[in-house]
């Protein structure tokens, strides 16, 4: 066995497998695979990925690092006995096959004989040239190699099918020139140096994929101002062949040639227009020359019907298919399968485009199943977020300590004594939702030095305890960088030995913790001493929320933990207990008002006060008022947050992970302004504190739904809150603009999200780093440097981000399966109530509140007809004319005009556009230009919302007929399984911070994770 | 192509090396009967011969004469064919001029030359073919010359490049190494006391990371000494056995 860069071949093999330099060029996907276990990739072959592409190579950097795949590299041509000279006149695929060959054979005779090797090539000469020679080295193909020892891995088996067929188009294309050639790289090079090239990331817009790009960069915009707000390619063939997200170089055109960009609302995927009367303002346009990185994905597309694809009597068939993205040009993939596999989805990978095809080629890669089945749409979300879930190893699941009724977890006696001891000393108790299962935080608060100090503790699970840096759950978690809730699913971050039971802070049992005590004077309640450090609790109340509150206002309630005791053990306990909670709501409230005066706090206070309104409807769990004792929490969370922050900065200055919402862009909030303005309310937006203010003033009396809009709208305009390495940031950028905290990170959710996980680790660093003498025997590791800390903090973002978008998608897919089930001519459902928050060319955007949708609604359709109003206010189709001003639009026919404003609210039927390739979209149109008459203005969306995943989930189970249909109990379950929302705290956390998400967006995380 | 990968995951160099290997130093002195020294050293696919007349009175004009110390009169220069295209390299430009002052303040340094006031010692070097590392190459060949033609001097002076890829210094750099973008330091060492004769670099470097490379290019200079000791005392085994 061979041991490189640690990693080691396992010996229990049947055999090792030496790919040659041809298959690892052309089949490295095969090899990818986790079940192929035991390759040996030569130097040689290495060499030649390398020659191909420092992205090839950069994925087999990344294979021979990750510890999950069995594979090593051998330095063949380093090591003397296996290295061949090239010989005169041998070509250069002989000799690396050659040199493979040879290198086969050292291995096996280092391995004294004891394993088999078996060499994989396509050359079939070397086939018969080799395979006698030795008795222990079999050379075979790799078609022969994977039917004649992995039968059973027909995942392999196909892709290596629609890989090899790739590679045989690609030798038979045609000729005829589609695109112009790109320039060569140094030539690129050069003109991005001189200026006369630009680069940047290719951006297709959304609703015109065909025809408009656009073309962003950080350092476009500090280089000229005319060209900070991107350059438009347009049409595809100045696109030349660049994918949405490469990253190209551009040639700007001369300025006669620049064109503007189509604000009209496109209507419906299907229609193409040039757009050329609604052009406004024309900008930098420029056409691509060349690409400097390629940045491919997997893409899900889906196979036309049949009938599309035209008789063909040869076995392999060219079929174009659709990526379900429509930013991504269609697809070219030959495959036998093609009757098979009609309105099926799969997963593609794009090989290459070269100048002389309309269509990049591809191969397929997996099939998810038929298209608009839930599972399939399902699957189709996550694959192109990139979200990658594999259920747990066994591997995994063995590095987890047990907890079962024969062998209970307990605590180990040796890390005990290592830890500060809480169990007997502090009243220690956690406040969630209701029937959480994943506690990771507690809190404890109680009088010191004879009532003249106050002590408050807030306590997180310890998940870094259990899972080492490193470890393959570790890697897991890293690669998963958070927990990610889908509509009706969720996909946990760790295995739930530990997120459901052994970190969960529940009640009663001992656990370990990671702390953070403040002690403050219990007058002006400042801070004298802050101790952070591993402790062990055991945690004596677990409450929800509605207990919590019900207990503060003095009412008679059941505390379940003090049931069993006589009553008056009880009412000692309980009022204890009380007075704990008393306390801790009387910091909370002065810690808040503390930041409150610090400045700028007054937007998030407002922004929590209204997102409790809607939240108050997100689900069952959140109950209807919102109760200060959320508040109370989440603020002790923060206030964690922000003194961990603090330490691991001071104690790592350069590479501490910490989070920072940056200053949003002022002219993003020209459309607030404006619209704003409609209304008659000033927005100053030139700080956060000014900002919250005017947001607060903006209340219409009559229409609750005006302030939740601008409040929707100032959030869409703030840019997102993000993590970065502090050696990576000037010191002055630190600051959370949502929070108004000059240092913040995320410490409390360690079972959910990776980022506390480094940020646990990082504290621990720091703390061995102080007690450096005292704990000689485990000396303090010194955390990863700034550039590491960096490229993770980036991966974590992206991570989240695509958690996001894929919690958003999968939302949109189940109200579009809710719809569909419904006739929107018959069905009560269909009519919603909605309100117009955007005027455009022709029509308007608006929120239908009720079901928490956006969309467009025309004025004018395809056959040029506008929208009329009867007297009654009811909508017709006329043939007329449309005006667009700044606040209102205006139809004119031969029955009058109807005028349509900012905020006014008009009826809309909701149906479902279905289109067999992608997402299927929700299509409103209008029919009144009153409001909805069942509409109460702020009627309880959400729990319709809930209500709507459940029963399209239910629809799909019995669609499929499925046995295990989830029994009745399925409903609480689903709520009540975890509390990533639950959890309360997370959810003001989250709006908080941020205006992160719009409140809509949030609102939908709620439901789905309840 | 992709640009070239200096340093693998697994360790190696572009030509198989560990960080800290030097390529095969081979050296055989007194190459040449008419001159007073010579020697010829290669290192991996560089090499180099370097010829020693002297010390010998002044030629030229006196007028350069020092009258406490011997004069070190050095030239550099590469032969036609030393690198990939063949060039007529002509004496006097400005590299090779460089490299010679180089060198001179290198041996100025080494040699015992207030011995031989009102003197002058002349030293020639010449690059048979070119694989990076030219300047360490002549100062090891000029050692071995000098030596060769009796010439006290405090130690030898051994040299060695290194560079900076990844966090790791690399000792003794190929041509294809300095040619990739690895920042290069040529460090000339009398490795017995430890002193350094010359340090040269004009590469960026982060000053952090200054220490780690000179002393990775003293420990590569210590193991040049060794070879090249063990070059002079097979030498003078076998004149002294011819001469017995």
């Amino acid at each position: 066995m061979k041991s490189i860069n640690g990693k080691v071949l396992p010996g229990d093999l049947t055999h090792y497998v030496v790919p040659d330099a041809e298959v690892v060029l052309n089949y490295l996907e095969v090899l990818e695979l986790v079940e192929l276990q035991g390759v040996v990739f030569t130097q040689t072959a290495c060499q030649a990925l390398h020659n191909k592409g420092r992205r090839f190579y950069n994925r087999l950097r990344n294979l021979l690092k990750d510890p999950r795949h069995d594979c090593v590299l051998f330095a063949n041509e380093f090591q003397e006995f296996s290295y061949c000279p090239r010989e005169k006149g041998e070509s250069q695929e002989k000799w690396q096959t050659r040199c493979v060959y040879a290198a086969a054979v050292w291995y096996y005779n280092h391995l004294a004989g004891m394993m088999n090797l078996v060499m994989i090539t396509e050359d079939l000469d070397a086939v018969s040239r080799f395979s006698s020679l030795n008795s222990g080295v079999y050379v075979i193909s790799l078609q022969e190699y994977l039917q004649s020892f992995w039968p059973a891995l027909q995942a392999a088996q196909d892709l290596y099918g629609s890989v090899r067929q790739a590679l045989q188009e690609k030798e038979a294309d045609g000729s005829q020139r589609e695109f112009p050639e790109h320039l060569p790289a140094q030539v690129l090079e050069a003109g991005i140096k001189s200026g006369r090239f630009v680069q940047g990331i290719l951006n297709v817009s959304k609703h015109r994929a065909q025809s408009e790009a656009f073309v962003t960069s950080d350092s476009l915009s500090s280089k000229s101002p005319d060209l900070s707000a991107g350059v438009l390619v347009a049409g595809s063939k100045s696109r030349n062949r660049a994918v949405h997200g490469d990253l190209v170089a551009l040639e700007l055109l001369p300025k006669v040639e620049w064109r503007g960009k189509v604000t009209a609302l496109s209507e419906g995927p299907a229609d193409e227009r040039s757009g050329n009367d609604d052009e406004i303002q024309p900008m930098p346009t420029g056409h691509v020359v060349g690409i400097l990185q390629r940045n491919w994905r997997d893409y899900v597309v889906t196979f036309p019907p049949r009938d599309a694809a035209q008789a063909q009597s040869r076995a392999a068939q060219r079929v174009l298919a659709v990526p379900w993205d429509r930013r991504i040009p269609k697809v070219r993939i030959s495959t036998q399968q093609a009757d098979a596999l009609q309105d099926h989805r799969l997963v593609v990978r794009i090989d290459s485009w070269p100048s002389t095809s309309l269509y990049p080629n591809g191969h397929s890669v997996r099939v998810l199943g038929r298209a608009g089945e839930l599972e399939t749409e399902v699957q189709t979300v996550l694959v192109e977020n990139c979200i990658h879930v594999p259920p747990f190893s066994e591997a995994q699941l063995r590095e987890m300590p047990v907890n079962s009724p024969e062998k209970p977890w307990a605590a180990d006696p040796a890390e005990a004594a290592a830890r500060r001891d809480l169990r007997q000393t502090h009243l220690v108790f956690s406040i969630d939702p209701r029937g959480c299962e994943d506690v990771d935080d507690t809190l404890s608060v109680q009088r010191l030095a004879g009532g003249k100090l106050l002590e408050l503790g807030v306590h997180i699970a310890d998940v870094t305890h259990f899972v080492r840096e490193g470890s393959l759950t570790d890697l897991e978690a890293r690669s998963r960088a958070t927990t990610y809730y889908l509509a009706d699913r969720r996909y946990d971050m760790l295995p739930a030995v530990l997120s459901a039971d052994l970190c969960s802070l529940l009640g009663g049992v001992d656990r370990y913790a990671m702390s953070v005590v403040w002690e403050l004077d219990a007058q002006s309640l400042a801070v004298t001493k802050v101790w952070f450090g591993r402790t062990l609790i055991r945690s004596s109340y677990q409450l929800h929320y509605e207990l919590a509150q019900a207990l503060l206002n003095g009412e008679e309630v059941q505390v379940p933990e003090l049931a069993r005791l006589d009553p008056e053990e009880r009412d000692t306990k309980l009022s204890e207990l009380i007075q704990a909670l008393e306390m801790l709501t009387h910091i909370a409230r002065h810690l808040r008002a503390q930041r409150d005066r610090g400045g700028a706090l007054e937007l998030e206070g407002v922004e929590v006060r209204a997102q409790l309104d809607q939240d108050k409807n997100i689900t069952a769990l959140v109950p209807r008022q919102p109760l200060e004792v959320h508040e109370t929490v989440a603020e002790c969370m923060i206030y964690a947050n922000h003194w961990v922050a603090r330490k691991i900065q001071e104690a790592f200055p350069y590479q501490a992970l910490l989070r920072r919402h940056p200053q949003p862009r002022q002219e993003l909030f020209s459309q607030l302004v404006d619209t704003a303005r409609a209304r008659g309310f000033s927005m100053d937006t030139r700080t956060n504190k000014a900002l919250a203010d005017s947001l607060d003033r903006a209340v219409d009396p009559e229409d609750p739904l005006v302030n939740r809009l601008l409040r929707m709208m100032a959030t869409q305009a703030m840019s997102q809150a993000v993590y970065f390495s502090t050696g990576a940031q000037p010191e002055d950028q630190f600051y959370h603009y949502g929070l108004a905290l000059d240092r913040y990170t995320h410490f409390t959710s360690p079972i959910r999200r990776y980022a506390d996980m480094v940020v646990h680790r990082l504290l621990t660093a720091a703390l061995q780093q102080e007690h450096g003498g005292q704990r000689a025997a485990e000396p303090g590791k010194p955390p990863a440097g700034n550039k590491d800390m960096e490229e993770l903090a980036e991966h974590i973002n992206s991570r989240n981000r695509a958690a996001q978008r894929a919690q958003n998608l999968s939302t949109g897919l189940f109200q579009c399966l809710f719809f569909k089930e419904r006739d929107p001519e018959t069905d009560p459902r269909c009519v919603a109530d909605a309100i117009i928050y955007s005027i455009r060319d022709n029509g308007v955007l608006v929120f239908i509140p009720e079901y928490g949708v956006k969309g467009p609604v025309y004025m004018r359709n395809k056959e040029g007809l506008v929208v009329t109003a009867g007297p009654d206010g009811t909508c017709e189709w006329q043939s007329g004319s449309v005006r667009r001003y700044s606040d209102h639009i205006t139809t004119t026919s031969g029955c009058g005009s109807a005028t349509f404003r900012l905020f006014d609210h008009i009826t809309v039927r909701i149906s479902v556009l279905s289109t067999n390739c992608h997402a299927d979209t929700l299509t409103l149109q209008v029919i009144s230009n009153q409001p909805h008459l069942g509409a109460t203005p702020q009627r309880p969306g959400s729990p319709r919302r809930s209500q709507l995943v459940q029963e399209v989930v239910r629809l799909a189970g019995e669609a499929q007929e499925k046995a295990a249909r989830r029994p009745e109990l399925s409903k609480e379950e689903r709520e009540f399984r975890q509390s990533r929302t639950p959890n309360l705290y997370s959810l003001l956390e989250e709006i908080r911070e941020l205006a992160l998400m719009d409140p809509d967006a949030a609102a939908r995380a709620g439901t789905v994770t309840a | 192509m992709a640009g070239l990968e200096l340093l693998s995951d697994q360790g190696y160099r572009l030509d198989g090396r560990k960080a800290t290997e030097l390529r095969k130093v081979q050296a055989r002195m007194g190459v040449f009967a008419q001159a007073d020294g010579s020697a010829y050293l290669e290192q991996g696919n560089t090499k180099a011969l370097a010829v020693v007349y002297g010390p010998h009175e002044m030629r030229g004009s006196r007028s350069r004469a020092l009258h406490d110390r011997a004069v070190i009169n050095c030239q550099y220069s590469m032969a036609t064919f030393s690198t990939a295209e063949r060039k007529r390299r002509p004496h006097g430009d400005r590299k090779s001029t460089e490299m010679s002052l180089h060198l001179k303040q290198t041996f100025e340094a080494a040699v015992m030359t207030q011995l031989f006031p009102r003197s002058q010692i002349d030293i020639y070097v010449k690059i048979l073919q070119s694989d990076g590392g030219n300047y360490s190459v002549c100062v090891n060949a000029a050692t071995l010359a000098v030596i060769d033609a009796g010439i006290p001097m405090r130690d030898y002076v051994c040299a060695c490049t290194v560079g900076f890829v990844d966090e790791t210094p690399l000792a003794d750099l190929c041509y294809a190494e300095e040619s990739g973008g690895v920042s290069s330091l040529a460090l000339a060492l009398l490795p017995r006391g430890g002193q350094i004769a010359l340090v040269q670099m004009d590469a960026r470097l982060h000053q952090d990371h200054l220490e780690t490379l000179i002393e990775a290019a003293m420990t590569a200079c210590k193991c040049v000494s060794k070879v090249l000791d063990e070059v002079v005392r097979q030498h003078l085994q076998e004149t002294s056995v011819l001469s017995r």
